[in-house]
């Protein structure tokens, strides 16, 4: 097993990568702080993650074997950040991976001018300060023990635009930048940070995923419709499975990549090569 | 306690089962979980064993419920905080305060014990092992036991203990039961956890070692037990079961039979050595026939009569022919008085004629005495004279007088034959005489002549044979002295095995070009070489060469010097083995097939024992000791030789009972480890280890440090006297061929390494090596150290740094001559002695010391005075 005797944190686990994410690498032998918001979020047009599905991906890795802590917390909150680690820290005695991937991907679907201070502020806050405010409790702890792996799920809005998505793409460029400095500033105590960028995901019953249902509607075309120009732009001819994304992800959590820090591994079908 | 310790080092732990409705119910600091299956699916083992394994920084209590009702109540913490008492109050669910005066987190951080030599550490996973005991002692009786283990392990160090109230030792006694543990400094590669407490519940007492090799004995519901933890990348899991299973019996000793004699305790029971023994013989049986080498030589000839035997330039010898001739000359020689059981010297160059004569001398019933032309004079009267030779071969023109020896030429044999040829009939030769006599060197002393009879050469081809393919299409190079037993594999191991024999003349033997052409148009398949000779090969393009064997022998092999032959010559297509022997054991007493991935790994292994040879490693009075620890190397079965000519004592006390077969068995006097599958490892001569101020040094351990690095392709350790009077101008010296970079960088990257008592005073760059006729390395011809000697300056003017000033006058003064900020105290002459002086010179006024360590990091003035005020704020 991958990640035999880790302590893995995922942040946005109630659902979708998250989930995939957490129970990949249950199923490699890590144990599990799942946290999630658990709540609505007011300004984004769509439900987010709820108690119980949080509770259904603990049970997912339970099954897989997996000592599971679940804890609620709004990554935009400093403190809850704080409590939730030390939380983390105090039943597995340490975070050894931290998967930042909660975030939001609405609202969106308008022109640049047209976004509003708050709508633009909510979307920085949590897509790229809620990253920043994980590695910021955890990255001490790791540094001090010299070991550790941070693993941001940023997006190919990371690495081009997407129209009508400013603030989004804004968002995940940052966080690549992120990436790239933490990786810097923890270089020289073995903690890495790298940055996964995936294309679109398919919107999977399993996970109870909906981003790209939700991209298509603040775009405000029809799910298919929307799921076929992906498909047909990823040049593999196939929109990418929570599980393509959840094995980049364990991959870079593991100690398979120990040389690998400041990375961005794109998992989109060829989408980006062009 | 070396600390500071790992969280889950300081940490130990308990499991309580118990029903579900009897199990704690929920509560603030306990973390409740349920786990989807019943308590005996793997599932949930493994959610115990992460428990287990998972430190806290206080106390943590975890709640296990299982599918099946069943409950785990899982208590972790700090043992320097909450004792093993503590620990069972707390999963009766009381609160226990931690105790505050022992605190084991902020204990100064020691320096950790490095990896012992047996403990055979491959960084692999790690697995504790679990003993239930009869009779559970007390701390001082385990500490005994630890530090008699310990020294049967490795007499050379003194073992030091770790335990939860500072390291111990055990001073040495005469009898177990007045071993007394005494307080110890410097780092414990051992430690022990002794608790009497009895608690019920599976106890953890550590969840990562905190020693290297940790021993926890304690009691629980079952009564005693002993728990060993270890890390993989100290001691393999083998070598910590090993350990602990002679540990224990060592302890039974203690408690039982006090009286007992430290030097008496046996390690091993009869069962283990049983097996020990077995593991020094190999997995292939020897098939073999009583056969003389004549014998077996008419085999051969009988069925390739007409096959070419032997090439020297152009002139061919088919094996009727060879046999033809060897059979006159054998009868020239009876006609001398040659009879059987006699010896005949044959001092011959490596021609063609000196296979007929040694073959002749064995027809004759006599055994043969190679003697190589080319050694001095009094060393070819001392074997001469030594083997009682009364007659010699020779072509010398001027042989050395010895009494009662005759020399002769083989045109002075054949001359006289006819006459004799159908009077007189060769006899029959027994297998068990002699077959010849080689005179080993030995490190003190003359040489001695050992005497091997035919049934070992025999031997040694029948176990070779069918693993090797050895047949009539090999080509063999015929390249050592025949005063060198290696000769012995190449010329009888290509003659018994049908193949051609192509002689390389001296001069071809000492030119590496004029050898490579050799094997490519003899078209060479099966090449034997010392590594040194190799090495000089492996230097010139050899792309082309198609040998389809290379057997390694005479000297030790560094491993890694074979990848730019892996690189050209792929496994697949030429066998590559390294051969120990001993001359007293008939040429080989080992294989290892070496690969690439060994060649990378620098594989210490010279293999398993030869099929009908078997391996024994004992300690010094004589008894078997455990895989991986280092003794001496004996060799018993189908290569003993008959003994040393003319030494009965001698070889009486090397030629010993083999307690195990019933036959006889050679001590060799050289330090090996049998590794757990059998291999052999072979350490160097015993008495290569050398003292130098103190210290015991092992010059192979510092010669693999600067083969490590890139630019060394071959290096030489010497030990050197100043003044041979006077041992502390003893100094190491090493020798080095670069294949780039310079003396000066290869010292600073050994002393990233060595300890400073391990370092060469001068490391020395040549372009060769110097070999013996043998084409070992010859210590005797290596130069004079050489002390580079930078070019006189001024000296550097006053500064206004007043530690550089000082440094400068110091540097000045010790070394007697006129000193630059940047010049190096190396090549301006510097060594260790130099540096202890300046040590002390610093210390006299006040300033802080250096260690040579230093120095050698930064040998000028300027880096010296930078690191010293560094380490100073």
């Amino acid at each position: 097993m991958r990640l035999h005797g880790k302590s893995v944190l995922v942040t946005g686990a109630a659902r979708g990568l998250g989930r995939a994410a957490a129970v990949a690498c249950a199923t490699e032998g890590a144990d599990l702080t799942l946290l999630d918001i658990c709540a609505d979020l007011p300004g984004v047009p769509y439900p987010l993650g709820t108690p119980g599905q949080l509770e259904h991906t603990a049970a997912l890795c339970r099954e897989a074997g997996a000592a599971v802590l679940t804890t609620t917390a709004d990554i935009r909150d400093l403190r809850a950040v704080r409590e939730a680690v030390t939380r983390a820290e105090d039943r597995f005695g340490r975070i050894d991976v931290a998967v930042n991937n909660a975030g939001i991907a609405a609202p969106s679907g308008k022109p640049v001018h047209e976004i509003d201070e708050d709508e633009w502020s909510l979307m920085i806050d949590v897509d790229l300060s809620g990253a920043w405010r994980v590695i910021r409790e955890v990255g001490k702890a790791m540094s001090a023990r010299r070991a550790g792996s941070i693993v941001n799920v940023a997006s190919t809005a990371g690495l081009v635009g997407y129209r009508h998505f400013a603030a989004y793409v804004a968002a995940k460029h940052a966080v690549v930048g992120l990436t790239k400095a933490a990786a810097l500033d923890y270089a020289p105590t073995k903690v890495r940070v790298n940055a996964v960028c995936p294309g679109s995901v398919r919107d999977d019953a399993g996970a109870e995923g909906r981003m790209l249902a939700e991209i298509a509607r603040a775009l405000e075309v029809p799910v298919h419709e929307h799921e076929k120009t992906f498909t047909e732009a990823q040049p593999m001819n196939a929109l990418i499975e929570p599980e393509d994304v959840a094995a980049a992800i364990v991959f870079l959590a593991s100690d398979e990549s120990r040389q690998i820090t400041g990375s961005v591994l794109t998992v989109d079908g060829g989408f980006s090569i062009r | 306690m070396s600390g500071p310790l790992q969280p889950a080092a300081r940490c130990h732990a308990v499991r309580v089962r118990s029903d579900r409705s009897q199990a704690p119910a929920a509560a603030p600091g306990l973390w409740t979980e349920d786990v989807p299956v019943p308590a005996t699916d793997p599932l949930a083992e493994r959610r115990r064993e992460a428990e287990l394994a998972r430190p806290a920084q206080d106390i943590r209590r975890v709640l296990l419920r299982y599918a099946d009702g069943v409950a785990d109540l899982i208590v972790v913490a700090p043992r320097d905080r909450w004792d093993r008492t503590a620990l069972g109050r707390l999963t009766a669910g009381d609160s226990v305060a931690p105790r505050t005066d022992h605190d084991a987190s902020d204990a100064p951080a020691t320096p950790p014990a490095p990896a012992p030599a047996w403990g055979l550490a491959d960084g692999g996973p790690t697995v504790p092992h679990l003993f239930s005991l009869t009779d559970g002692g007390d701390e001082a009786t385990w500490l005994a036991a630890l530090a008699v283990t310990l020294r049967r392990y490795d007499p050379e160090s003194t073992p030091v203990i770790g335990t939860d109230h500072g390291s111990l030792t055990v001073e040495e006694a005469p009898t177990l039961g007045e071993l007394r543990p005494s307080p110890a400094e410097g780092p414990a590669l051992v430690g022990l956890l002794f608790d009497e407490a009895e608690v019920p519940g599976a106890y953890v007492p550590c969840l990562a070692p905190p020693f290297p090799l940790t021993v926890s004995v304690f009691k629980d519901t079952d009564g005693w037990r002993l728990r060993c933890d270890h890390l993989g990348t100290h001691v393999s899991t083998q070598m910590a079961a090993q350990f602990t299973q002679h540990l224990v019996r060592v302890h039974q000793h203690i408690l039982s039979a006090p009286q007992t004699r430290v030097h008496d305790v046996e390690l091993l029971d009869e069962a283990e050595r049983d097996r020990v023994a077995a593991l020094g013989r190999p997995p292939r049986r020897l098939v073999t026939t009583q056969l003389s080498l004549p014998e077996a030589f008419a085999r051969i000839t009988a069925a390739t009569p007409h096959r070419i035997a032997l090439t020297d330039g152009g002139a061919g010898l088919t094996y009727r022919e060879l046999d033809e001739r060897a059979t006159l000359l054998a009868h020239g020689l009876r006609e001398r008085g040659v009879e059987s059981g006699d010896r005949v010297g044959v001092c011959l160059e490596r021609t063609a004629e000196l296979v007929v004569s040694l073959l002749a001398v064995l027809k004759t019933g006599a055994a043969y005495v190679p003697v190589d032309p080319a050694y001095p004079a009094d060393r070819i009267a001392h074997t001469a004279r030594d083997a009682g030779l009364g007659v010699v071969i020779t072509r010398l023109p001027e042989f050395p007088d010895v009494p009662g020896c005759v020399p002769v030429t083989p045109d002075d044999l054949l001359d006289a034959t006819p006459k004799l040829r159908d009077t007189v009939t060769l006899p029959t030769v027994a297998p068990e005489t002699a077959a010849y006599v080689i005179y080993t060197s030995g490190s003190t002393g003359r040489p001695k002549g050992v005497e091997v009879p035919h049934r070992n050469v025999v031997a040694l081809i029948d176990a070779t044979r069918d693993e090797y393919g050895l047949g009539g299409s090999d080509v063999w190079t015929w390249f050592h002295s025949s005063a060198f037993d290696f000769s012995v594999w190449e010329i009888w191991g290509c003659l018994l095995t049908g193949g051609r024999l192509v002689v390389v003349p001296y001069f071809v033997s000492r030119e590496p070009d004029s050898f490579r052409d050799l094997l490519l148009s003899e078209k060479v398949t099966v090449l034997s070489q010392t590594p040194s000779a190799f090495g000089q090969l492996l230097a010139l393009d050899h792309t082309r060469v198609g040998v389809r064997l290379v057997v390694f022998g005479g000297e030790p092999l560094d491993a890694r010097m074979l990848l730019p032959w892996f690189d050209r010559h792929p496994e697949s297509v030429c066998r590559v083995v390294n051969m120990f022997g001993i001359t007293e054991t008939t040429v080989h007493v080992t294989e290892q097939t070496l690969t690439r991935k060994l060649a990378l790994a620098a594989t210490r292994s010279v293999g398993h024992a030869l099929p009908g040879w078997h391996l024994y490693v004992t300690d010094d009075a004589g008894r078997l000791l455990p895989p991986g620890v280092a003794g001496e190397i004996c060799v018993g079965g189908a290569g003993v030789a008959l003994g040393y000519l003319g030494q009965a004592e001698l070889t009486l006390r090397r030629f010993v009972p083999d307690p195990f077969t019933g036959g006889v068995m050679y001590r060799s006097g050289d330090l090996g480890r049998l590794r757990p599958d059998g291999r052999l490892e072979h350490l160097g001569r015993i008495d290569s280890q050398v003292k130098i101020r103190g210290f015991r040094i092992e010059l192979d351990e510092i010669r693999t440090v600067l083969l490590e690095d890139p630019d060394v392709r071959t290096a030489a350790v010497t030990v050197r006297r100043d003044d041979p009077a006077d041992a502390a101008t003893a100094g190491i010296h090493a020798y080095v061929v670069l294949a780039g970079g310079d003396p000066s960088t290869i010292r600073k990257r050994a002393a990233g390494i060595l300890p400073d008592h391990m370092l060469p005073a001068t490391i020395t760059a040549l372009d060769a090596l110097p070999l013996t006729a043998n084409g070992k390395l010859d210590t005797a011809r290596l130069p004079a150290p050489v002390t580079p000697v930078a070019p006189t300056r001024d000296a550097a003017p006053a500064t206004d740094d007043d530690l550089t000033d000082r440094l400068l006058e110091i540097w000045t003064e010790v070394l007697g001559r006129p000193v630059g900020l940047d010049d190096d105290f190396f090549e301006l002459g510097g060594n260790s002695l130099f540096a202890v002086r300046i040590g002390a010179a610093l210390r006299a006024r006040g300033l802080p010391s250096l260690r040579l360590r230093e120095l050698y990091r930064h040998p000028t003035i300027r880096e010296t005075a930078r690191s010293l005020t560094s380490s100073n704020s």
